[in-house]
């Protein structure tokens, strides 16, 4: 059975008094996408370092492809930091060929699969351009070619999503979604959570250094409690028809004729259930809406307010609502 | 050795694809050659300047084309005596004595005498400020200057419109000093040539090189220019090590600013080890520096190449200095020095531009480094002068000095124990130079320190710490 890609053991961070990573276990299994969420400053980048060997451990264990990250290791990886950066002289086919060779292609093989990632992106007519001569999202563009040059086992991308348009980012969803398809792993860091609820198997979500969740979608949902809102015509209670029923419900908001409530579920009851208690109690129904859990939710139940608003600090920070 | 290849590659093609190479590979050559131009110019556009002397008789004026002719035959002489030394025998062969009989031309010169076209400081002031022109060897000219023996013969007065040409009235200073000792001399009643006879019998203090009797009965004890040529060559080394280890400044500080302001070391990292990445770049700016030399040098060397052929005699003159290039004894401890110099402050300059993000922070690191670097200039200067001096022998076991005065020592049969110690010693110091950058180098590229972060970064060279990422 092949080594995962990525094993993480109890793995520590300190600088100076502040403790970045804190007894982070992580396992990435082989062929999943897995989405690594949390604030800025959740220790996020830090954990992905030490993943790939950049830093070390104050204490813990990582193992890349079943062994301490080292160049041989390394190769079957591509990284895609969270600061971008490249040699502003060189131009975008000399760029992605350089990296390429880095990782172990043949001189041949690096330009010819510059030359295809360049043509597949529509970049064809700027391989020979100077990064400094490209937009800002072209010379993304040909980072992230430059990590996927080599054709890399396991992806490690460091807030990939981050200062790309709204174009190009759907344009990387597809890109990823195309590499783990040919058989890579994934792991990406992100403070955006639509993009792991759309990419990702497995979650693990950090606030302050620490897991605060590792599971599927399903299991981060489950964590959550779910509800529904009924709204019901003006001078009805609610609350008192579905109490018998085993329903808790809070009276949200006034809306035209009528008023919304908001119904706690229960755990194993569904929103239709409580759609079905209040029609058998005569509820005058106007309006009805299961509510849509959504990771960012889960991730304000499973850190607090403090921790949440962390995470819209840096949402806003990339201008993201 | 891949990845350090990679990295080479990358890193000197970058610099010699800059305009900024090609510009500085240019400029020396064509300072050279527009230096050359312009100096060759300068002496064949000097205008020849006519010059009067106004006296009831032509002593005075005899005593300056006097002194004329003698600075003529000293230059030749001169010329002559360094010819020799180097075994060319071109310009030894000059007839010395045709010039002292007047067998060169006065229009070689920049003054030539001319007859006064008056016989007072009125009648020539005309002349002398470009209104009228008097006739010469070169045809008319303006008057440039006249020298007028006063009424009572007690001064020689210099006229002239232009007061910062003074070498005509400097060289008729020194006429008139000689007539002043001639004069002294016949009323002493000595002869004319009595100081010369006097020079001539003082005993000459030839140098002989002390060699055992079997050395001696091949080689002789004349000094030559094949004793000399070590000290030359291993000065020329330490100049080279010197000038090469002053010219990668830049190109480690710059090169290093633009990967980490284009935060590209985490990339970096994720594909080649520290130390190769380092040995890479290190190795890209030594190919850089050295391609500009050896650019230079094949430019020198042509340049000698083609004079050689004009000139009989050069080859025999170079002869003694590629002997002392091809001396293991001074070579081998040369290149031991040169390359662990190399690296050793080629590291130190790496670590340093690792800590900056941008050129105004590099530039107040320039200070310091300089003075870092003038310091072995000022003993290669030293050691050039006096190799035996104890300053030397001292500084020489500074590790920061060693490779430069190693190199200078070389000639001179140091003892054995002392350059093995030394060599070990420059190796030992630069394993720990090399060992301390790399922490620097990692602090900085990994765990972003910075100049302003001094203390924090040796707290991570101690205990590896460092900031968030």
């Amino acid at each position: 059975m092949p080594a995962s890609p990525l094993i993480m053991t109890a793995v520590t961070k300190r600088f100076g008094q502040f403790t970045a990573v804190d007894n982070l276990s992580l396992d990435v299994p082989e062929g999943q996408i897995i989405g690594f969420l949390g604030p800025n400053g959740a220790g996020k980048s830090t954990s992905l370092r030490m993943g790939l060997g950049i830093m070390e451990p104050d204490s813990g264990s990582v193992e890349l492809f079943g062994r301490a990250p080292n160049v041989q290791s390394l190769r079957r990886v591509g990284f895609l930091p969270e600061e971008r950066g490249l040699y502003k002289k060189m131009t975008a086919r000399d760029t992605i060929s350089h990296f390429a060779r880095l990782k172990g292609l043949s001189a041949s093989d690096a330009r010819a699969r510059a030359d295809e990632l360049l043509e597949a992106t529509e970049l064809g007519e700027f391989s020979r351009s100077r990064i400094s001569k490209l937009s800002k999202g072209m010379a993304q563009k040909v980072q992230i070619l430059s990590t996927l040059a080599h054709r890399p086992d396991f992806l490690i991308l460091d807030e990939p999503f981050s200062g790309l348009d709204p174009v190009n980012q759907q344009a990387l969803e597809n890109l990823i979604r195309a590499e783990h398809d040919r058989g890579a792993t994934i792991l990406f860091s992100t403070h955006v959570m639509e993009h792991a609820e759309r990419l990702c198997d497995r979650i693990v979500m950090m606030a302050r250094g620490r897991k605060v969740l590792d599971g599927t979608l399903k299991e981060a949902f489950a964590s959550l409690g779910q509800g529904a809102r009924i709204s019901v015509e003006h001078g009805f209670d609610l609350a008192a028809a579905l109490s018998p029923k085993g329903f808790e419900a809070i009276r949200t908001a006034d809306v035209g004729h009528g008023e919304t409530w908001r119904i706690e579920l229960p755990p194993g009851r569904e929103a239709q259930d409580a759609l079905r208690a209040a029609l058998e109690a005569g509820a005058p129904i106007t309006g009805f809406a299961p509510e849509e859990a959504r990771l960012r939710d889960v991730f304000v139940s499973l850190v607090g307010e403090a921790d949440a608003a962390a995470l819209e600090a840096s949402l806003a920070e990339d201008g993201v609502a | 050795m891949r990845n350090i290849l990679l990295i080479f590659r990358r890193d000197y093609l970058g610099y010699v694809k800059a305009w900024g190479f090609w510009l500085s590979l240019a400029a020396v050559p064509m300072f050279m050659i527009i230096g050359a131009a312009l100096a060759a110019f300068a002496a064949q556009s000097s205008p020849v300047r006519y010059f009067a002397v106004i006296e009831p008789g032509s002593v005075y004026a005899e005593a300056i084309e006097a002194e004329f002719r003698e600075r003529e035959i000293a230059e030749i002489e001169r010329t002559s005596e360094i010819a020799e030394q180097l075994d060319l025998p071109v310009l030894s062969e000059v007839d010395v004595a045709s010039v002292g009989e007047g067998g060169a031309s006065p229009t070689d010169r920049k003054f030539v005498q001319v007859p006064p076209p008056a016989d007072s400081i009125d009648g020539l002031r005309p002349y002398l400020l470009g209104q009228k022109l008097v006739s010469g060897p070169l045809g008319e000219k303006p008057l440039f200057a006249a020298f007028i023996l006063t009424e009572d013969g007690g001064e020689l007065e210099y006229w002239s419109d232009d007061v910062n040409v003074d070498q005509l009235r400097y060289l008729a200073r020194n006429a008139m000093l000689d007539l002043a000792r001639k004069d002294a001399l016949s009323e002493a009643g000595l002869g004319e040539d009595f100081l010369e006879r006097v020079d001539e019998a003082a005993f000459d203090v030839p140098a002989r090189r002390i060699r055992t009797v079997e050395e001696q009965d091949t080689a002789g004890s004349e000094v030559t220019m094949a004793d000399r040529a070590p000290m030359f060559v291993a000065g020329g080394l330490a100049y080279f090590l010197w000038l090469m280890v002053f010219s990668i400044i830049q190109y480690l500080l710059m090169g290093t600013i633009e990967e980490r302001s284009n935060k590209i070391f985490d990339t970096l990292l994720t594909s080649v080890k520290l130390p190769e990445l380092l040995a890479g770049k290190l190795l890209a700016v030594f190919a850089v520096t050295t391609t500009m030399m050896l650019s230079w040098g094949v430019f020198a060397f042509s340049g000698a190449t083609i004079v050689s052929t004009q000139i009989p005699g050069v080859g025999n003159a170079i002869a003694p200095f590629i002997a002392a290039l091809a001396n293991p004894a001074i070579i081998v401890p040369g290149l031991i020095s040169f390359i662990l110099g190399y690296i050793m402050y080629g590291m130190i300059f790496m670590a340093l531009g690792s800590l900056c993000d941008t050129i105004q922070e590099a530039q107040t690191l320039l200070s310091p480094m300089m003075i870092l670097l003038m310091l072995p200039m000022f003993a290669i200067f030293i050691a050039f002068q006096d190799p035996g001096s104890p300053l030397i022998d001292i500084a020489s076991w500074i590790p920061f000095f060693t490779p430069f005065l190693l190199i200078l020592r070389m000639p001179h049969d140091p003892p054995l124990w002392e350059v093995l110690a030394q060599m070990g010693l420059m190796a030992g110091f630069a394993l720990l130079i090399l060992w301390l950058s790399t922490k620097v180098y990692r602090a900085g590229a990994v765990h972003g320190a910075g100049i302003g972060d001094m203390g924090g970064m040796l707290k991570r060279m101690i205990g590896v710490k460092g900031k968030a990422a």
